[in-house]
């Protein structure tokens, strides 16, 4: 027997689904709009957070220029690889830029986890809660100063003359 | 009289304003004086002279209005430019940097203090970024408060991805296009935070200025659709956006056709699309909240269906009839290589050899921005947790201009402002929150005891780790703006053996023979880079020009220069060519010669004739190479004879052989050039500019 599922979009369906109908059996489709939730601000702010990663990383250089993920140099006759392409600032390889995206998202973080502790939103239920609320705010600033020495350290093989006139 | 009628009229708008303090008053002018003075290193070490070569072409039109007005500015046809078709340059120019010049000019020579054109010139980027710094503090005040606007307002004054396109001497659209995009942002987002139709109007007259500009305005009339989308998606809608928004977008768009430039593309192309569908996604949602006040809920939902269904037909058939009869024009091939990046090195190889349109690398982003590309997603982070309608703005401003700095270089400016205050927000915030915890005997019940020492040493410890961030940012923007951001391009420099500067000042030189030495009407054919200086400085006729708006005229210079002697001569005699200059860098190893740009002469050729193709032109191990190993193809070729022509015979020091080119640091291949159909006629000292007349055909 023909049936006349609900079809929930079609307001004009009815007139036509009885004209259908009659020619053909129709499946019975049990179909609904999805309802979509708005995402939760910390979701929104991690997808932000690794395009930003990605993006600054030189993605899109990979994508057009395709270099190489490492490169290699001749060292003593030997071919050495070499993560850091050196003496210019518009070429990179795959890894380092990806690399220094993630540092620079690393040293964001530290300084939100510090700043999340330090204002109490980051709550440990630990007896000694003071106590390890230092030893976060420590490990934080450490987090960030790492981060930011390394991609100075990258920067330097990548400008030898980097600070020197 | 006067003055103490200016000390009323400005203590009553004090008292309008919030009352600022002596301190920020004080900071302000500071930062005002420094980002200017951090801008002046070229005029220091050089002299007053205008950079680079687009801003020759802005130096000569300037010029034209100063002495012509503004009627002929308008309606100037120039016949001196792309020899034989010549330019509209009133219709094809964005005037505003022009007319800002002019007006200064004419308001400082009225006050009698009657400087020169070209010092106004050189110099207007510098006070413009002066300006842009003050107006980022009150983009900075309105999007979350004071302390914020004045950080965003210190860290944007160095900021060397702006220095960049704004130091003294760089006479570029860009150096007033960011001071307007700012301002444009900040009346917007205040026309939103207030709801008042008064603040948008100083928002559509800002935007009127940043379509005069910059072509970049097609990222405000992109932007603010999508932060509307946005809201609405997230709930925060309101009567004032949709004020502001209605307002900006009917009067912006009318301001915006004003331009010659812009005419009824601003109805028409498929960029300015997005405005226009949110205007009118606006309306029906105005409207379906209206009717959803006066109806039951359930004929509401069938009124809904009917009306979500019939406006959906009715946009597609209406786009549809726009694609289809060609009424609206697709993404122009720029603006498109925003979205897809591989689109412009697939098909338009003269978009794709710009080193500025470029995509950009993780250094580029830390050399230009140093410690904000870390602070940025703080302050991101500290925009979702205070949700404002302002704060939205900065993050959607923020997230896309990252994404198109990543895209291409040159943007990596409207990457500056965002990251500025992003930054500022992060910065405002930490040291507020940490602060705290050093004051002794805080106030207020929600502190009532002092930090113990622990958290006090902490604390301190972190203040001065972010004092010294800022310390380290101070010096990263100073070494780079005096090293990287402060060449004029036109006199390069370089460091004898004994520390001494030589100085390489061909370009002029040979602009200067050209203006004294040929006829008036004489053609100079050359490589698009070096056609507005042509014509600023030699003021000769030139074939082509950065303006890059004719593929197939370019298509044909690249052709003759990449192809052999005989033919390039009738392509040449073809279009009246009395002169053909080159840029050749092999004697003092300036590697940006043409000799470096020739595979993108071969390949631009290459598209108007398929004869010549790139592989013809690489060595048998497919390299691209100009000693012995080099191709016939290339040692015939024009380009390779002009620029190597009597430089066999050259020694340049007792190690190397005669003939030795020091950029791609080989001996040349062919030593004994023979011309048959032009004849030297000028080589600068150097050797950098090349210049040889094509002589007359054989008689018959």
């Amino acid at each position: 027997p023909s049936s006349h599922p609900p079809l929930p979009v079609f307001p004009f369906g009815k007139m036509r689904l009885a004209f259908v109908s009659s020619v053909v059996r129709l499946p019975n489709l049990r179909l609904k709009i999805p309802k979509v939730e708005r995402p939760p601000a910390w979701a929104v702010f991690c997808v932000l957070l690794f395009s930003y990663m990605l993006v600054t990383g030189g993605i899109v250089f990979d994508m057009i220029n395709e270099p190489p993920s490492v490169g290699t140099r001749m060292e003593d006759g030997k071919q050495r690889p070499e993560t850091v392409m050196p003496y210019r600032i518009n070429g990179q390889y795959i890894i380092e830029g990806l690399a220094a995206g993630f540092l620079f998202c690393l040293g964001a973080v530290g300084l939100i986890a510090l700043h999340s502790v330090a204002t109490g939103q980051l709550v440990l239920t630990s007896q000694t809660s003071e106590k390890a609320t230092v030893v976060i705010m420590i490990a934080a600033i450490g987090v960030t100063v790492v981060a930011y020495n390394v991609v100075m350290m990258f920067l330097r093989i990548k400008l030898p003359g980097y600070l020197q006139h | 009289c006067t003055f103490y009628a200016f000390s009323k009229i400005l203590g009553s708008l004090l008292t309008i304003m919030e009352t600022p303090t002596l301190l920020l008053i004080l900071t302000l002018v500071l930062i005002y004086i420094l980002a200017f003075a951090v801008r002046l290193f070229s005029v220091l070490r050089f002299e007053s002279v205008i950079h680079e070569f687009d801003p020759y072409f802005n130096y000569r039109t300037t010029k034209f209005l100063v002495d012509n007005g503004i009627y002929e500015f308008y309606n100037w046809f120039d016949p001196m430019v792309w020899y034989p078709l010549g330019r509209i340059v009133g219709g094809t120019i964005y005037p505003g940097l022009m007319l800002t010049s002019a007006a200064t000019y004419w308001t400082l020579h009225s006050l009698s203090f009657t400087l020169e054109l070209r010092n106004v010139c050189v110099f207007l980027a510098a006070w413009f970024a002066s300006n842009t710094a003050v107006v980022t503090y009150f983009f900075g005040k309105e999007v979350r408060d004071r302390k914020t606007g004045l950080v965003a307002a210190a860290l944007i004054a160095i900021v060397p991805g702006y220095i960049s396109r704004s130091v003294a001497g760089s006479y570029d659209n860009e150096g007033v296009a960011i001071f307007a995009l700012i301002l444009t942002f900040y009346y917007f987002v205040k026309a939103v935070n207030t709801g008042s139709m008064f603040w948008c109007f100083w928002a559509v007259l800002a935007y009127y200025y940043m379509v005069n500009a910059w072509g970049g305005y097609i990222f405000i009339i992109n932007l603010l659709p999508v932060y509307v989308l946005t809201l609405l998606v997230m709930g925060r809608y309101t009567h004032r956006l949709y004020v502001a928004y209605c307002t900006f977008y009917v009067l912006g768009t009318l301001l915006c056709m004003q331009v010659h430039f812009v005419g009824f593309q601003a109805v028409q192309s498929g960029e300015h699309m997005a405005a226009a569908a949110v205007f009118f996604i606006l309306q029906a949602h105005n409207a379906v909240l209206f009717v959803r006040d006066h109806l039951e809920p359930s004929s509401f939902k069938r009124f809904l269906r009917i009306g979500l269904v019939g406006m959906l037909l009715l946009a597609g058939v209406a786009v549809m009839l726009g694609i289809l009869t060609g009424y609206i024009s697709p993404w122009t091939g720029r603006f498109w290589t925003l979205l897809d990046p591989t689109y412009a090195k697939l098909h338009i190889p003269i978009i794709a050899s710009v080193s500025e349109h470029q995509p950009t690398c993780w250094s580029s982003f830390f050399f230009d921005l140093h410690c904000l590309v870390f602070l940025f997603p703080v302050g991101m982070f500290f925009c979702f947790q205070k949700l404002t309608d302002a704060a939205v703005f900065a993050v959607i401003y923020g997230m896309t201009s990252v994404y198109f700095a990543g895209v291409m270089v040159r943007l990596m400016l409207v990457l500056a402002p965002a990251m500025c205050v992003m930054a500022a927000i992060a910065l405002s915030t930490l040291l507020t929150t940490f602060f705290k915890d050093l004051k002794r005997r805080p106030k207020g019940a929600k502190a009532p005891v002092e930090a113990t020492p622990l958290r006090f040493y902490t604390s301190a410890a972190v203040v001065a780790g972010l004092v010294f961030l800022l310390w380290f940012y101070v010096i990263h923007c100073t070494w780079v703006t005096a090293e990287a951001y402060s060449s004029p391009s036109i006199v390069l420099n370089a460091h004898g053996s004994d520390g001494h500067t030589i100085l390489f000042d061909d370009y002029r030189e040979a602009y200067y023979w050209i203006r004294k030495n040929t006829p008036a009407d004489a053609k100079i054919m050359s490589w698009w880079d070096y056609g507005y200086q042509i014509t600023a400085m030699g003021n000769r006729t030139v074939l082509v020009d950065n303006n890059t708006w004719n593929n197939t005229h370019i298509a044909t210079v690249g052709k003759a220069m990449a192809s052999d002697e005989e033919t390039a001569y009738r392509i040449m005699r073809q279009l009246d060519v009395d002169y053909v200059l080159v840029i050749f860098g092999g004697l003092i190893g300036y590697s940006s010669d043409d000799i470096n740009k020739f595979l993108w002469m071969v390949r631009i050729g290459g598209t108007l004739d398929p004869s010549i193709r790139e592989v013809d032109y690489y060595s048998q191990r497919n390299e691209y190479r100009i000693d012995n190993e080099a191709s016939k193809t290339m040692l015939n070729s024009m380009m390779y004879k002009l620029c190597y022509y009597r430089y066999g015979d050259v020694q340049l020091e007792h190690g190397k052989p005669p003939g030795f080119d020091r950029v791609r640091g080989a001996e040349i291949g062919k030593k004994d050039v023979r011309l048959e159909r032009v004849e030297e006629a000028y080589t600068t000292e150097h050797w950098m500019i090349r210049i040889y007349k094509v002589k007359p055909e054989d008689n018959r």
